[in-house]
């Protein structure tokens, strides 16, 4: 038994070992990395020999998105010159043009925007993210938040070491519950969902048998014990 | 009035440590969820606010993992290795078995009334169903908890929008795991009427006998047969100590209903 007992011991410091090098194991300069569209960054900005075609430095998991939806895809690829058409992401400020723009909060016009965990929680404020004017839309070849450096230059300003994945969490997280949600973002929608089937599964069992159960002992003549 | 002891002292300290953590990550983790009420700013403000409830979170979650694995241990020490799986096959065993089926459907007939009540075992079904319930509890919340634990470092193990999913999962095992504490597990344990005010067995460690032949009639006569139950009986604890157990226990009843009541009455008012 006691040779049982230091096995279990030993396959729990090994666990144990392994769980702490999760949390300290000198974390690589992730901020620092570059990440290069597969498709065409750097073809856009210099008419060179294309030989930096792919990376400079390998992207982990993320790739950076720099193709017009359901706009341009394949013989028509997104290009500053070709994009004369106004594409509401693709602006330098996204608000060129918008009425009544100045003197109003953001909360005014983005009243979803202002629901998310950084904004009702750790107090942010919108610029401290989106920048000063002009704001650019997320995905404007510029934007600070563009995937493809916003890890470096926003989430890294106060999360050190912020890379492409962590950049990837969706500050204005949808409602995990509505329907659209399915389509924008399935992941969310399904755990949430299962999760709470889980929880209403549980207490559909144990709600009513518990209940049942309190209403019979309480209905019971006496105490039966000693029977 | 004899008294049969049914939990060790090791068992008891297990539950005494696993309710006060689950009763601190409860407060902690509700007065952050709900930071932006009159009731969630006063629940963290007894844990030093916002940022430092945040702090005590963690910690107490690492030391309920550490108490599952501290657990682990321990049901490997104790498991009766001899002959093997037969013992964890039996009544003295917290597995499932085919007859909590059986038992679980009888009882159900005598709540309706239909049937006498079963002759329930060492352990019943609602009980193992707690007993795996924490398990799996501390394995998605501690899972999730763990990744949560530092987002950098996690967002290398998996995609960064994959902290959006933990964080709900977080919340829902959460929500599930308080409200059939704070409801079910209370219920059954304690404010039945059999039970009412308390059921002290979790921390005296012994049952009264008279009770225990009622309740668990199955074990009583197995350990009759087998002449174990002479060597099981006790003595009550003296009166300061149930006092303090009733004290005790009141206390940490009413903080946990002061938590569930606050949660479902200012749950419109919090930005989810
Ligand atoms: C007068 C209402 C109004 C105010 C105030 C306003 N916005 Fe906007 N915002 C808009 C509209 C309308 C658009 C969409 C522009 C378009 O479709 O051409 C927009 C677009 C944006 C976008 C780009 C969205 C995308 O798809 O990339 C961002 C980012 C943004 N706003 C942030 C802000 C921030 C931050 C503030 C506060 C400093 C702010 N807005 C204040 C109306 C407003
Ligand atoms: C923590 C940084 C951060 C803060 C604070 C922040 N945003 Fe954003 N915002 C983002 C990122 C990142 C995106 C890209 C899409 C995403 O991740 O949700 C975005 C996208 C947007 C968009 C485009 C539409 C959308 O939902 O994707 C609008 C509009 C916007 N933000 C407005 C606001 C407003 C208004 C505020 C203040 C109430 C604000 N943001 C605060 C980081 C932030
Ligand atoms: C101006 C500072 C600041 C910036 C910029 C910022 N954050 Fe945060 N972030 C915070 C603070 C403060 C918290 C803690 C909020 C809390 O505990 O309520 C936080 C928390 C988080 C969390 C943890 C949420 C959770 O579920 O535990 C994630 C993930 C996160 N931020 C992602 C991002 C991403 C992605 C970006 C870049 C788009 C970003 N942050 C930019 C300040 C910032």
């Amino acid at each position: 038994m006691i040779r049982i007992g230091c096995r279990g011991c030993l396959s729990w410091c090994l666990l144990v070992a392994v769980g702490l090098g999760f949390f300290f194991w000198p974390p690589e300069a992730t901020a620092q990395e570059e990440v290069a569209s597969a498709l065409r960054r750097y073809k856009d900005r210099e008419a060179s020999t294309g030989y930096y075609e792919e990376y400079e430095v390998r992207p982990r998991r993320q790739r950076p998105l720099v193709g017009v939806p359901g706009v341009a895809r394949g013989s028509f690829p997104y290009s500053p010159s070709a994009a004369a058409v106004r594409i509401t992401t693709r602006l330098a400020d996204s608000h060129r043009g918008v009425q009544f723009y100045y003197n109003r909060r953001c909360q005014d016009c983005h009243p979803q925007q202002a629901r998310d965990y950084h904004t009702t929680r750790g107090k942010l404020t919108c610029r401290q993210c989106h920048g000063g004017e002009p704001i650019a839309s997320i995905q404007h070849y510029y934007s600070p938040l563009n995937p493809i450096r916003r890890h470096a230059y926003v989430c890294a300003k106060c999360h050190q070491g912020a890379s492409t994945s962590f950049a990837s969490y969706v500050v204005h997280e949808p409602s995990p519950a509505a329907l659209e949600t399915r389509r924008s973002f399935p992941v969310l929608f399904y755990a949430f969902w299962i999760m709470v089937a889980l929880a209403g599964g549980t207490f559909l069992v144990f709600l009513p048998h518990t209940v049942l159960w309190g209403l019979r002992e309480l209905l019971a003549r006496r105490r039966k014990h000693g029977e | 009035m004899s008294r049969i002891r049914r939990f060790t002292l090791a068992q008891r300290l297990f539950h005494l440590l696993l309710m006060l953590s689950f009763m601190t990550q409860a407060a902690t983790g509700l007065g952050r969820m709900y930071i932006e009420t009159k009731w969630g700013s006063l629940v963290a403000s007894f844990f030093g606010g916002y940022e430092l409830s945040l702090t005590i979170h963690k910690w107490v979650g690492l030391f309920m993992l550490s108490l599952l694995g501290a657990h682990i241990i321990y049901v490997l020490a104790t498991i009766e290795w001899r002959g093997f799986p037969r013992r964890l096959l039996g009544p003295d065993s917290l597995l499932p078995h085919k007859d909590d089926l059986k038992q679980a459907l009888g009882h159900l007939g005598w709540m309706l009334g239909l049937a006498p009540l079963p002759r329930l075992d060492r352990w019943t079904y609602w009980e193992k169903f707690d007993y795996w319930a924490v398990f799996w509890g501390l394995f998605i919340l501690g899972g999730t908890g763990l990744l949560l634990f530092n987002p950098v470092a996690s967002s290398r193990l998996l995609p960064g929008w994959g902290l959006n999913v933990t964080l709900w999962v977080h919340r829902i095992e959460a929500a599930l795991a308080m409200a059939h504490i704070f409801v079910i597990h209370f219920f059954i344990g304690h404010l039945r009427r059999e039970n009412f005010p308390m059921d002290l067995v979790m921390f005296e460690g012994s049952v009264d006998r008279a009770k225990l032949s009622h309740e668990r009639p199955a074990w009583v006569e197995r350990l009759q047969r087998e002449g174990r139950l002479e060597d099981l009986q006790t003595l009550p604890k003296p009166f300061p100590w149930r006092a303090a157990y009733y004290i005790f226990g009141y206390a940490a009843m009413i903080a946990c209903l002061f938590l569930f009541v606050g949660a479902l009455a200012y749950s419109r008012l919090v930005t989810w």
